[in-house]
């Protein structure tokens, strides 16, 4: 009895830590995607989203996601629905990379997140210039293109770390 | 070929059309829903108004509560930092006290002239309305510099109002809610400030530079800021948007000497350790001519007693001066007095060491002379009981002889 009690809370932390991890780095003050430093900046939730959309499917909700996207337009006070947008676009290229992908490769998902997030952060630029009259730092959204790129191998292996440790301990329990 | 297009077709349309095991909403729809939004939202549709505004109100606290910890965090951090600095942050204010005390009179007195100055000319602003809000969320973010804070529609606020901090410009509010209000900070790229530069009047327009830190755009004259000190900036006014004269940072002077396009604005307040800020509105003072004659009488009044206060407080520390003068003379009088007394202590002992000199050779010459004489008359034989020769009793009965006789 206390062996399923204690799987039971390990598959509950596991189901619902990514979408906790996405709610709360969209709710916190603290923001990795403007630190207040000058040259470094990323973009957590996409990195987030991405990983488990690809990865583990059944543990993030687009309906979810799509509620933190409205979250998160409302905190950093951009025009509602665009981060929702933003994030079911990464979902939907994420999801098209499962489909059509037979032998998973962290390099081919490495190059292909580059390219979505190439894409939806120029949709995401032409929706804020072009319809909304924001003023946008070019330099700002490359160092932030960039370093999500760069940071995406980092938290694959700390998901997937997260992961073997859970997962060990279920089968261990 | 026609078989890559229909995987790639299959492919996209199991990714946005399928719902998964798990999935409520299949992709497409949620995107429609989405672009919906904003569409309907550009267009400033009363429905999603009203679910932006219930959606901001929960968001906000929601954010408020989620940011709970960091603050608790940041808070302890900046406890345990300031005690690491507080010995040289005492000294450093205990320096700017004295030197602040010292200006403080002459301000007071440029304030109230200004003050009266300005009515005259009609350009006097009043505070209509003031309230203390508390900064609920301070996302920052590369679109929008903006807080939000605790005081909405039911707090009388309205968009337009200026934030400030202490004294110093934070920003001014762009969106009311009824809980709560954003505040656009001047930080922001879409801030444009009419300000003005001192020395020298200059008239700008700042923009945010997306950190601690502003840019002057437009400015007039640009060679006329390349001196070699500091420049303040302030609002200028211009346009009825601010108040004039807010601080709201300075042009260093280093910045200033560089021949560069951008000048760059250092703000007086960290607007990342915004806590408690003021939300203020600014209108004309409306006076009868009556009432602005008493007011300004009042002023003059006010004027002429601190001008009394300066100049007594500068009798009172020439009198100081003059009597620190004089002290210092007469301890300089005292300590030459006490040179001389000393000398002529020692001139003095050194004389009556002299006079018993002689005295003992008087007393000698006069003993030898009168021994032959008297001598016998006081020496010690077998059959008397006189003085021994050579003894002090001896000496002076020789003496006292000698002088009983002469």
């Amino acid at each position: 009895m206390n062996k399923i009690n204690k799987s039971n809370i390990f598959d509950t932390f596991y189901r619902y830590t990514p979408i906790a991890l996405l709610f709360i780095s969209v709710l916190n003050e603290t923001d990795f995607n403007n630190l207040g430093l000058k040259y470094f900046s990323f973009n957590f939730s996409y990195i987030l989203i991405f990983y488990y959309t690809l990865k583990k499917n059944e543990t993030i909700g687009y309906g979810l996601i799509f509620t933190a996207g409205l979250f998160n337009d409302v905190v950093v006070g951009i025009p509602i629905g665009v981060s929702s947008l933003l994030y079911l676009l990464l979902c939907g290229a994420a999801a098209y990379l499962r489909n059509i992908t037979l032998r998973p490769s962290l390099i081919k998902d490495w190059i292909f997140f580059l390219l979505t997030i190439l894409f939806i952060n120029s949709i995401s630029f032409l929706v804020l210039t072009f319809i909304f009259s924001y003023e946008i730092n070019y330099l700002d959204q490359i160092i932030n293109i960039l370093f999500t790129f760069l940071f995406y191998v980092l938290f694959v292996f700390i998901f997937n770390f997260i992961d073997k440790i859970i997962i060990g301990r279920r089968y261990a329990g | 070929m026609d078989t890559n297009r229909d995987d790639f077709v299959i492919a996209i349309r199991s990714a946005f059309l399928k719902k998964g095991t798990q999935q409520r909403f299949s992709l497409i729809a949620l995107i429609l829903v989405s672009i919906l939004f904003l569409v309907l939202g550009s267009f400033n549709f009363k429905a999603v108004d009203y679910l932006k505004k219930t959606l901001k109100e929960i968001v906000y606290r929601a954010s408020f509560i989620a940011s709970g910890p960091e603050h608790v965090i940041k808070k302890n951090y900046s406890i345990i930092s300031s005690h690491f600095e507080l010995y040289d942050k005492k000294k450093k204010d205990t320096a700017e006290l004295n030197s602040l005390r010292s200006k403080d009179l002459s301000q007071k007195i440029l304030t109230l002239e200004n003050i009266k100055y300005k009515k005259l000319i009609d350009d006097y602003l009043i505070k209509e309305n003031e309230t203390y809000a508390k900064v609920l969320i301070d996302k920052q973010s590369p679109f929008l510099r903006s807080v939000i804070i605790n005081k909405g529609s039911k707090n009388k606020i309205k968009l337009g109002m200026i934030i400030l901090d202490q004294n110093y410009l934070v920003g001014k509010v762009v969106e009311v809610n009824y809980f709560t209000s954003r505040v656009l900070l001047i930080s922001d790229i879409n801030s444009k400030i009419p300000v003005s530069l001192q020395p020298g009047d200059i008239q700008a327009i700042m923009s945010g530079k997306g950190a601690q830190s502003g840019v002057l755009q437009y400015t007039k004259d640009k060679n006329l800021i390349n001196n070699d000190k500091e420049t303040l900036v302030l609002t200028s006014g211009a346009g009825g948007l601010f108040k004039s004269g807010i601080p709201i940072g300075i042009i260093k002077k280093e910045e200033n000497i560089l021949d560069n396009n951008e000048k760059i604005v250092n703000f007086y307040k960290d607007f990342s350790q915004l806590k408690y800020v003021k939300v203020v509105s600014f209108t004309k003072e409306k006076l009868t001519d009556e009432s602005s004659k008493i007011a300004t009488q009042e002023l003059d009044n006010e004027i002429d007693k601190i001008n009394q206060a300066k100049e007594t407080i500068n009798i009172l520390l020439k009198q100081k001066k003059i009597a620190e003068e004089i002290r210092i003379e007469i301890e300089e009088e005292i300590n030459f007095l006490k040179d001389q007394n000393i000398k002529l202590q020692n001139k003095l002992l050194s004389a009556e060491s002299a006079i018993n000199q002689n005295k003992r050779i008087v007393e000698e010459a006069q003993f030898i002379k009168w021994n032959d004489l008297y001598g016998k008359e006081c020496k010690k034989t077998f059959y008397n009981n006189l003085h021994k020769v050579g003894t002090e009793e001896y000496k002076n009965c020789v003496l006292s002889k000698g002088l009983l006789n002469n």
